[in-house]
């Protein structure tokens, strides 16, 4: 230890000089220490304070936060609205797509269609001329088939008419002779030879009148409408008839009631129409007991209807729709053409009437016509 | 002929009855003509009126030449009855001839021919009715003839007698 205690004192002196530099060593490191310490305090209380700002920021932040998150809360409601409203839409969106699809398709369709069409069109304005064109050629043949019933009515006819020629005829050899005989016998009184030429002469007029009425009847005239006396119609037809119906002995009654019909019409096809209905009513009376045939006619509210009654033997049941049809006929052959009953429909279709028929068995045959009755107002010959 | 002939024509037509009347008046002198439209008409012509001949169409409404002819032929048996056809009614002219009918005329009618005819029918007419009348004559006087006959048989002798005194 003394040793120690030299060298301490050595060691003191030369400590006491280490001493006292370690001393100073030690408070610089003090006051480095102070230094610190102190400057780290301010640190700390500038921590302090900072952490308190931060607290304070924290609180506002957590404020905020909060805030933010009913914000968010909105938001994402807003989103999910959004969401559905987008999906909506974009399904409305794929419907439209599909619709203009569709819609475009229709549109080609549509066009498609409408390409079919002008080809229809033309088509069919081609087929309306064809069908012009043979309504035209069927009018001809209509006209021409009338036409031929005429003759083959007229063809018929002719028996009759030549006696109904040969009675004028016979009568005018008759009266010209007595006037021959009357200037032979000299005698000077001049009435008796003119009474006997001018009765001569009416005779003439008779024959002339039968053979200008059949001359129209035969002529293909162009069908003209006028007003005509239904009376004036039935006595022609029957002036063409008479000597055949009373050669026949078939008794004739017309009873056209007070009034006077007036229809509108051609008075030839008419005319026609009921020489063949006569024509008919004289073949069927032929092999009958009683041998009568009756026109009565009576007008109401605009249609005067015909009644044209035999007492024939009738028509068969079932056959009395196809009594109307072309070449049906009951007749023998060659005795007639089936056409009068066609034409007389058509004729009577054309003037805007009817015919129909009526055979109770065992009670002869009764034609109706009806016919629209001419307008008062236009009495008068239309042109 | 001595006596005024009288003669029906029966006809429907008017003109005909006008015609043929004054053309026998004309051709047959003296001759009586009366006319019937109808036979309806001449049947009762003839119920008051004995005609020399009679004179009718065939072809009549109602009642035809044909009937009335048969009636003619019940009636009046001698009254000759002419008939008056259309040209080419030969079936019509067999059946009248066939039901007594004396004679045919065609029409359009020749007036000679028809005044020939009707002359002829009333001539036949005529001598018919002369015959029968002298065939009557004769029956009587053969009758009266026979009386004498039977008158005289009884009393040959005294015929003989008053023939010897």
């Amino acid at each position: 230890m003394l040793e120690t205690a030299t060298e301490h004192r050595q060691a003191a002196v030369a400590e006491r000089g280490a001493a006292v530099t370690a001393e100073h060593r030690l408070r610089a490191h003090v006051e480095t220490l102070e230094r610190r310490l102190r400057k780290r305090d301010e640190q700390r209380r500038a921590m302090l304070h900072i952490m308190g700002d931060l607290s304070e920021f924290n609180k506002r932040l957590a404020n905020q936060r909060k805030a933010m998150l009913h914000v968010l809360g909105d938001y994402e409601q807003d989103r999910r609205r959004l969401a559905r409203q987008t999906e909506r839409l974009d399904s409305s969106r794929r419907a439209l797509l599909h619709i203009l699809q569709d819609s475009h398709q229709d549109k080609l369709r549509l066009e498609a269609s409408r390409k079919a069409m002008i080809h229809i069109m033309g088509d069919l304005r081609e087929t309306t001329a064809e069908m012009q064109r043979r309504e035209r050629e069927l009018r001809d043949k209509q006209e021409q088939l009338v036409q031929a019933g005429k003759l083959a009515t007229l063809g018929e006819l002719t028996t009759g008419v030549a006696h109904e020629l040969n009675n004028p005829l016979n009568n005018i050899g008759l009266f010209v002779g007595n006037a021959v005989d009357l200037i032979e016998l000299a005698v000077t009184e001049k009435g008796q030879i003119v009474r006997e030429l001018d009765h001569a002469m009416q005779q003439v007029r008779k024959a002339t009148e039968i053979i200008s009425h059949l001359r129209t009847f035969g002529r293909a005239a162009p069908v003209s409408r006028e007003s005509i006396s239904l009376r004036q119609v039935i006595e022609r037809a029957l002036s063409l008839m008479r000597e055949q119906l009373r050669l026949r002995e078939i008794e004739v009654t017309v009873d056209l009631g007070p009034e006077e019909p007036v229809v509108l019409g051609n008075p030839i096809q008419l005319e026609q129409v009921f020489i063949n209905l006569l024509t008919n009513a004289r073949d069927a009376v032929a092999e009958s007991p009683r041998k009568a045939v009756r026109i009565s006619a009576s007008a109401r509210s605009g249609v005067v209807e015909v009644a044209l009654a035999d007492t024939g033997h009738g028509i068969p049941s079932g056959l009395e729709q196809r009594i109307f049809d072309p070449f049906f006929t009951t007749k023998e052959v060659g005795k007639g053409t089936g056409l009068g009953l066609s034409i007389t429909y058509g004729i009577i279709k054309e003037h805007g009437g009817t015919i129909s028929v009526v055979s109770p068995p065992g009670a002869g045959a009764t034609f109706f016509i009806h016919l629209p009755l001419a307008p008062t107002d236009t009495k008068e010959t239309l042109p | 002929v001595t006596t005024t002939l009288s003669v029906l024509i029966v006809d429907d037509d008017p003109a005909l009855l006008e015609a043929l009347p004054q053309a026998l008046r004309l051709r047959m002198g003296g001759v009586t003509v009366e006319t019937a439209d109808s036979a309806a008409a001449a049947l009762e012509r003839i119920a008051v009126q004995d005609y020399d001949a009679i004179v009718t169409d065939i072809k009549m409404p109602g009642m035809d030449g044909l009937a009335l002819l048969a009636e003619i032929r019940t009636r009046r048996p001698d009254t000759p009855t002419l008939i008056i056809t259309g040209h080419g009614e030969n079936a019509l002219v067999v059946h009248a001839l066939r039901g007594g009918a004396c004679d045919f005329i065609q029409k359009p009618i020749d007036r000679d021919y028809f005044v020939g005819a009707l002359y002829r029918a009333i001539r036949a007419h005529t001598l018919n009715r002369k015959v029968k009348e002298r065939q009557l004559a004769l029956e009587s006087c053969a009758e009266e003839l026979e009386r004498l006959v039977q008158k005289l048989e009884p009393q040959p002798r005294a015929v003989q007698g008053r023939a010897e005194s």
